[in-house]
C-alpha cells in the first residue's frame, strides 16, 4: 500500500520523501480540525450533561 | 554480465515475486499499523487538541464578554445608555459568555468563562449553563457542565470539590458565592433530576433555594455514567 505510493510519486527520493511529508501533514490537520470533531459528536465520547 | 544479472533478478525478486497470501498479509499489516496510528492521533486530539482550540475560545469569549460588560448595546426595545444598565445574563444567546465561574478548591486561578448552552459545540468553548435552569442569584437550580477530559477538562477535578468548598459566580450583574453542601456523587446519564428547579422534584416544582449544579463525566475518561456536586447560596445579592 505505502511502497505502491512511493513507486507512484514523481522525482528523485529527496522530492518524494518531502511530498510524502506534506501529504502526511495535511491528512493529519485535515483530521485534527475536522475528522476527529466529527468522530466525537457522532459518537458521543465525551458527553458531559445529563438527559 | 554475470553480475548485471543477478541484480535485475534480485530486483524482480524484490518487485513482484511475492505471491498472493504475502501480499494480503502485507496489506493487512499496513492497515493495522495505519490503524493503530489514527487511534494515538485522537488520543493526542483528545488530550492536546482540544485543550488549543478551547483555550483560543475561552480568549475570545473573555474579550467579548467583558467588552459586553463593560459598555452594553443598547436594544430597541431598551435603550439603555452605554455603561448604565448591567447586560441581563439571561438574554446571553446559545454559545456566547454567559459568567465567570471560579472554583478556589481547584486552584487560585481556576476561572472559566461559561458558556451559554450545554451543546458539544457550546462545551468544547467551556464550560456550559443549561439554559433552562435558573440564572446565578435566582431562585431554582443553577446549572453547569463541563469537560473532564479534552476541551481543557475544566472539570478534571470536580470529584475533588467537596462539603464546604465555595463556588463564585460574576456576571454583568453581580458576584454569587455558592458553598457545596453535598459531596461529588456518581449518576446515570439519565438522572436529569440533578437539574430539576428542585433537585429530584420534576421539572414543574417551585423551587424555594437558590441552588448551583455541576455536573460532568464518569469516570474521568469516558462517559458511561456522570458525577455531579450541588450546593446553595450563601452570598450575593437575591433575585
Amino acid at each position: 500500500m505505502y511502497a505502491w505510493v512511493w513507486r507512484h510519486l514523481p522525482g528523485p527520493w529527496p522530492v518524494r520523501m518531502l511530498i510524502a511529508l506534506v501529504l502526511t501533514a495535511v491528512i493529519v490537520v485535515v483530521l485534527m480540525l475536522w475528522g476527529f470533531p466529527w468522530f466525537e459528536d457522532t459518537f458521543g465520547l465525551n458527553d458531559v450533561t445529563v438527559g | 554480465m554475470y553480475r548485471r544479472a543477478r541484480r535485475a533478478q534480485h530486483k524482480r525478486a524484490r518487485r513482484g515475486a511475492r505471491g498472493p497470501v504475502a501480499t494480503t498479509i502485507g496489506i493487512a499489516g499496513e492497515l493495522l499499523l495505519t490503524m493503530g496510528i489514527l487511534v494515538l492521533l485522537y488520543v493526542v486530539y483528545v488530550l492536546w487538541g482540544t485543550g488549543v482550540q478551547t483555550d483560543r475560545a475561552q480568549d475570545e469569549l473573555r474579550e467579548q464578554m467583558v467588552d459586553r460588560w463593560s459598555d452594553p448595546v443598547a436594544t430597541e426595545e431598551e435603550p439603555v445608555a452605554a455603561g448604565e444598565a448591567p447586560v441581563d445574563p439571561a438574554e446571553t444567546e446559545i454559545g456566547d459568555g454567559y459568567a465567570l465561574l471560579r472554583i478556589p478548591a481547584l486552584g487560585d486561578d481556576w476561572e472559566w468563562v461559561v458558556v451559554q448552552g450545554v451543546e458539544l459545540s457550546d462545551l468544547a468553548r467551556g464550560p456550559g449553563h443549561y439554559e433552562d435552569t435558573a440564572d446565578p442569584g435566582e431562585l431554582g437550580n443553577f446549572s453547569v457542565a463541563a469537560h473532564r477530559a479534552g476541551h481543557g477538562a475544566p472539570f478534571a477535578d470536580l470529584d475533588r470539590v467537596g462539603i464546604g468548598d465555595a463556588v463564585e459566580v460574576e456576571t454583568a450583574a453581580g458576584t454569587w458565592t455558592y458553598t457545596i453542601d453535598e459531596p461529588a456523587r456518581v449518576i446515570a446519564p439519565t438522572d436529569t433530576w440533578v437539574v430539576d428547579p428542585v433537585p429530584g422534584q420534576g421539572a414543574g416544582a417551585e423551587p424555594t433555594e437558590r441552588r448551583i449544579t455541576l455536573t460532568t463525566c464518569h469516570p474521568r475518561y469516558g462517559s458511561s455514567q456522570r458525577l455531579y456536586v450541588s450546593g446553595v447560596l450563601t452570598d450575593g445579592e437575591e433575585i
